[in-house]
């Protein structure tokens, strides 16, 4: 029989049983949505990961202190004053500290995070001012009360104001007055900890003294000269933490920006590699949905099949009548899968989730759901045109 | 070997095992049927006429003995080749019509040429032509179920006739209408068979089988020519 009427023939089955057909192909709608869905996230998360370090040099060091330890030492300001000294193969360092408090402006008031730190702080992160200036080195020996904040809290407390008003008021944090000296430009992505888009810097020792305590959580963010200087910069900075801390050095902990950037692609893509599985299932479970389906068609028109092989057909032309159904249900599945992702990608903004559209995906959701409807679809197909044409024709 | 003979069985030996036993529904049956011929198989319900018509028609195969269809020896065919001889050689005809309910009358007498993959317009034509022929000219769009069981029956006549087989084969196919229908479906065998056609039909009814030209005797799984 010629393609196109065992197509015709296809087309009609598929008219004659348009509910359940819908039932087959939801499987593979959903399968193919979700190999859609799991692209745009990978590619997201990937995404994410590079916006976070693509401002953050590679040749950036994290000094923290190792929590769990018996004897919790904490870095302090003459750690960096002794890396500044001693370590040749550090261009720059800071130090840093974070915690919580409630900031006040106007009727509005909110927890925000806090990070102490002084003037090498903006270079090392590469810090972009929209508005003013960052805090420098008198702003933290004479502990001003001084305060750069980050885009979003721009948005959250000062509503109502011209960006261009922002600097040179006053906001209150923990009780205590500081004046807003910068603003600065939106991030995108947040470092280690704190997220300056959502955050607030102060100089070191007043978020020290005012805000996060002694005891608080200190970090110290060193710069390598180079990038081949970095392993270097670890050996120089262990030294020298054991003799300021006196052969506690193992209390702390050394990471480099490079290695956390592996890191975090390598989670990504873990996070991509389960997602696809997950798929994967979803698409097998589909599959096998439209092979049951198929098993039943296969037995519901067994006299069907025994009258075409009566009045001539061949073995090809049933197979290919019933394989041809499997694909048409999983294509046209998948299409819909394609147009249903096409709807819901642009409502995911509203999560936290960020997911990238392509073509890639498309293609992926559409070449899944066929091989799925191929694969599951052949197992019957080939059982109906095995049929002997006696038995299938006296089947009741 | 006669030249003229269209079926030509010799020794047909048919058994269904049914569980340790064997039940024999066809012992050693020969019968020829010669171009042009109307032969009725007369029997009694469960003498085996049906199975002998599956094996005439190459629906079903035979445990032993030899079958030639127009010269061919059909023992050794495989399944396909069947399929083609099915489609080209016969015209089968049920008693129960065995049209596809989802096809209009004129897509069900087009299949047997589709099958043998010609163009659907030519297939068109022909199929017209030959509902026209069985008095249907006025029905083709319909569909199975939207027809009377006689309308039934001349569709699937037609579809039988279609392909231009050698041999028209029909099973008991007046036993599912009415006497006044199956006297009109009768008649038109009679017509198919003054225009040319060999036609070999079963029933267990007497005054059909007398309007045949020659008699087969089926009872207990034994063919009296
Ligand atoms: N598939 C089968 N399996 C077992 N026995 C069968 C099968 N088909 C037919 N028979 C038996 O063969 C005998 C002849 O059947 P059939 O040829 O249909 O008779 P008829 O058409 O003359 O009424 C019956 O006894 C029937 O039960
Ligand atoms: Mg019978």
């Amino acid at each position: 029989m010629r393609m196109i009427e065992i197509f015709r023939a296809v087309l009609i089955n598929i008219k004659e049983n348009k509910f359940k057909v819908f039932l087959t192909s939801l499987g593979i709608i959903v399968g193919a949505l979700t190999i859609i869905l799991v692209i745009g996230i990978g590619k997201g998360s990937q995404a994410n990961v590079q916006d976070q370090f693509q401002r953050l040099n590679v040749g950036t060091l994290y000094i923290m202190p190792n929590f769990g330890g018996q004897t919790t030492e904490t870095l302090g300001v003459e750690d960096i004053e002794a890396i500044k000294e001693e370590a040749p193969s550090v261009s720059n360092v800071t130090i840093m500290v974070s915690g919580n408090a409630d900031v006040n402006y106007a009727k509005t008031s909110a927890s925000v995070s806090i990070a102490g730190a002084t003037e090498d702080f903006q270079n090392i992160n590469n810090l972009v001012l929209a508005q003013g200036e960052f805090i420098n080195n008198d702003h933290n020996e004479d502990r001003k009360r001084v305060a750069v904040i980050g885009a979003e809290i721009v948005t959250m407390l000062f509503e109502e104001e011209a960006d261009s008003e922002i600097v040179g008021k006053d906001i209150i944090i923990k009780g205590k007055r500081y004046e807003v000296i910068g603003v600065l430009e939106r991030l995108g992505g947040s470092m280690q900890g704190f997220n300056p888009d959502e955050g607030i810097i102060v100089p070191y020792d007043v978020a020290e003294k005012y805000i996060v305590g002694k005891k608080a959580r200190t970090r110290v963010m060193a710069l390598a000269k180079d990038i081949d200087h970095v392993s270097d910069a670890i050996d120089e900075i262990t030294q020298i933490l054991s003799k300021v801390h006196k052969g506690k050095s193992d209390d702390f902990r050394i990471r480099d920006a490079g290695s956390s950037l592996v890191a975090a692609q390598d989670s990504a893509k873990a996070m991509t590699l389960l997602l696809m599985s997950i798929a994967t299932i979803v698409l097998i479970v589909g599959g096998i949905g439209i092979m049951n389906v198929l098993f039943v068609s296969v037995k519901e028109r067994t006299k069907e099949i025994g009258i075409l092989k009566a009045i001539g057909a061949r073995k090809k032309d049933i197979l290919l009548q019933f394989l041809l159904e499997s694909i048409v249900i999983s294509t046209s599945g998948g299409v819909i899968g394609i147009l249903l992702s096409i709807m819901i990608m642009p409502l995911m903004k509203y999560t936290d989730i960020r997911v990238i559209p392509s073509f890639f995906g498309y293609g992926m959701g559409l070449v899944f759901s066929v091989a799925t409807g191929t694969f599951f679809g052949y197992y019957p197909a080939m059982k109906a045109a095995n049929l002997k044409p006696i038995d299938a024709l006296n089947y009741e | 070997m006669d030249q003229e003979n269209i079926i030509y069985m010799k020794d047909i030996v048919k058994a269904y095992k049914m569980g340790s036993n064997e039940l024999v529904v066809l012992k050693e049956a020969s019968l020829q049927v010669k171009q042009g011929e109307f032969v009725a198989i007369l029997g009694p319900s469960g003498s085996g006429k049906s199975t002998l018509m599956n094996i005439i028609g190459c629906i079903d195969v035979a445990n032993s003995g030899e079958y030639r269809l127009s010269g061919q020896n059909i023992d050794a065919k495989s399944e396909d080749e069947l399929s083609a001889i099915r489609n080209k050689e016969i015209g089968f005809i049920f008693q129960k019509f065995n049209l596809l309910p989802k096809y209009t009358a004129l897509h069900n007498v087009q299949m047997p040429l589709l099958l043998r993959g010609l163009d659907r317009k030519i297939a068109y034509e022909k199929a017209k032509d030959v509902l026209e022929k069985v008095g249907l000219g006025d029905r083709t769009e319909h569909k199975p179920l939207e027809l009377s069981g006689g309308q039934q029956q001349r569709v699937s006549i037609a579809r039988a006739l279609v392909g231009d087989p050698n041999i028209l084969l029909a099973d008991e196919p007046t036993g599912a209408l009415d006497s006044q229908t199956g006297k009109e479906i009768m008649d038109l065998f009679l017509k198919l068979n003054e225009q040319g056609n060999t036609i070999v039909i079963i029933t267990h009814d007497e005054e059909i089988a007398k309007k045949a030209k020659r008699i087969i005797h089926v009872k207990d799984g034994h063919v009296y020519q």
